[in-house]
């Protein structure tokens, strides 16, 4: 095993070690060729890629330079420490495509997927290759932690891959009831945001049995949506938290004007360069559904795409605006956490989770997410130091700020599987028998917790099966 | 030129795919077609008025009446070309139905 470690560690050492525009601009031309994607438009891909991480790391400095005297700021008036900038999952995934790693990733989960289709241990074929970022971040993180080690970061990408495949089948007839579809819409998902439906079912349980009154007071997603208007919209987020941050860091009236003004230019200009490099893996994600719907022909099968079929739910939006303020003030109050929410302040990491687990009971999301926002707060702070040291290799971080500044994302999905990755890593970094305890038993606490989800769900499903029927 | 709005969670993945491949295929199909990509929860009923036709992957609740055609384009996503082609005929179809 050491061998093909080290091999692969040779392998992808060189390659990475030309810095990330670069390098990405030429794997993801390359890729699109081998993908018989026409010349032209497979460059064009490659530098889409290469533009929107060297764009990422310009508003990212941007950001940070403003808000970092404010914030600083606000650490002296307020003795509370908010110091990471949360920009939010668009430069996050950008950073994480940067890597080549990625690829490698997507590679093994792609071959996972043809495994289990051809050993019926799944029904989905999984065409979100882009969303492959998420469980990227987990590989990524057990390297940062382990000096490298390919061989445990691939063993639990492929784990929680596993579990995903699963997990895309045990929600496919909620999925049908939530958005009306028919049996015959092969539509699922196999994003990551849906691992956290297991701690989220513990709650829903709780609810179920002690407080099931509570659904009493539910109320209309879409009319709250609707009074809420441009206030929960990107640019005018980013302008009152900067206001908020000017008022509470004490700076004077002309720099909080400026900083409001550049956090509503930030966020807008970070999910509109985000849109750049999406288009840029596109002929990637084409060229692999080909090959696998090829091979595939003639079965029928449910197809795993990213997870909006479902925002069409005014519950997500709704339990997510008012989740906001509630975050913000768990922010200055959650010991360990320092991360301001700012960039990933609509918590659209956890919200579909909470809809597919309660079905769309309003009070119970909100309340199961107030109690859990504190554990992706926590995350965020976890995964800071990462992020910011991986943005900084890929080349979409101003070198100047890395010594003073972190950035991250305060509702990255998958916050249970990025502390289970750090676990592992650390683990990987020195294997002593306390790390290999601590390691061994996040596991198996994550697992057992997944095997009890999958059969409250089948349970489910069968309930779902006969109301159909009725 | 037909103006089209897609919508899902970012206003950047899912939206995106449907934007372009809906702007590619009515191109070929001989319609001036410009599409854009929003975040569901943005949508307005002043927004949606710039529109002719409403192309979700499936219809949301928004709050209010959605006065234009709607085209349910979900199976784009599929990227598989047998899948998407009844979504493209039924815009086909709102298309010639606007007689713009």
């Amino acid at each position: 095993m050491d061998a093909l470690v080290s091999f692969s560690n040779q392998f992808f050492k060189p390659i990475l070690s030309l810095g990330g525009p670069p390098v990405m601009f030429i794997v993801l031309t390359l890729l699109a060729l081998i993908m018989k994607v026409k010349f032209t438009r497979a460059l064009e891909g490659g530098i889409k890629l290469a533009i929107a991480l060297t764009g990422m790391g310009t508003v990212i400095g941007i950001l940070t330079g403003a808000f970092a005297p404010a914030l600083q700021g606000f650490v002296k008036s307020t003795g509370i420490q908010l110091s990471i900038t949360d920009v939010g999952w668009a430069p996050l995934a950008t950073i994480t495509w940067g890597s080549a790693y990625t690829l490698y990733f997507l590679m093994l989960l792609v071959i996972l997927n043809i495994v289990m289709l051809a050993m019926n241990k799944t029904n989905t074929l999984d065409v979100d290759i882009f969303d492959v970022w998420h469980l990227s971040v987990v590989g990524l993180l057990v390297m940062y932690y382990s000096n490298d080690n390919l061989f445990l970061a691939s063993f639990l990408v492929l784990f929680i891959g596993v579990l995903k495949f699963i997990n895309s089948d045990l929600m496919k007839p909620t999925f049908n009831e939530l958005v009306n579809m028919p049996e015959s819409n092969p539509t699922t998902t196999t994003h990551l945001n849906f691992m956290f439906n297991p701690i989220a079912m513990v709650f829903n349980k709780i609810f179920d049995v002690f407080l099931p009154f509570i659904d009493r007071y539910d109320f209309d997603a879409a009319t709250l949506n609707k009074k809420i208007g441009f206030w929960g919209s990107k640019f005018a987020i980013g302008c009152y938290l900067g206001v908020f941050v000017g008022i509470l860091g004490q700076q004077d009236i002309k720099s909080i004007f400026s900083l409001a003004f550049t956090g509503g230019v930030c966020l807008e200009l970070f999910s509109f360069m985000g849109s750049w490099f999406i288009a840029a893996v596109e002929p990637l994600s084409q060229g692999i559904t080909d090959f696998m719907s090829k091979r595939f022909a003639g079965r029928q099968f449910n197809i795993g795409i990213d997870w909006p079929f479902l925002a069409s739910r005014a519950e997500i939006w709704a339990a997510a605006n008012v989740l906001a303020p509630i975050m913000l003030i768990e922010a200055l109050f959650l010991p360990g956490n320092n991360v301001l929410p700012l960039g990933g302040i609509i918590a659209m990491g956890m919200t579909p989770s909470l809809l597919v687990v309660t079905r769309g009971k309003m009070m119970r999301m909100i309340i199961i997410g107030t109690l859990m926002l504190p554990v992706f707060l926590l995350a965020g702070t976890a995964i800071a130091e990462f992020a910011t040291k991986t943005a900084l290799v890929v080349g979409a971080f101003p070198p100047g700020l890395a010594e003073t500044q972190m950035i991250t994302h305060s509702t990255l999905e998958g916050p249970v599987e990025k502390f289970i990755a750090i676990a592992v890593g650390k683990f990987g970094g020195n294997m002593t028998i306390e790390n290999a305890i601590k390691m061994v038993t996040s596991l198996v606490v994550y697992l057992g917790l997944f095997i009890w989800y999958a059969k409250e769900m089948k349970k489910r499903n069968v309930e779902l099966a006969a109301k159909k029927q009725h | 030129m037909i103006n089209v709005l897609a919508a899902c969670g970012a206003g950047v993945n899912s939206s995106h795919q449907i934007k372009s491949a809906i702007e590619e295929e009515m191109s070929n199909r001989g319609y001036q077609v410009q599409a854009d990509a929003v975040m569901i929860k943005d949508i307005t009923e002043e927004l949606i008025s710039k529109y002719d036709i409403f192309t979700p992957i499936s219809t949301p609740d928004v709050g209010f009446k959605i006065n234009i055609p709607i085209v349910e384009a979900g199976p784009i996503l599929y990227r598989i070309p047998a899948m998407s082609r009844p979504v493209f005929d039924n815009l086909e179809e709102a298309i010639k139905g606007l007689n713009k």
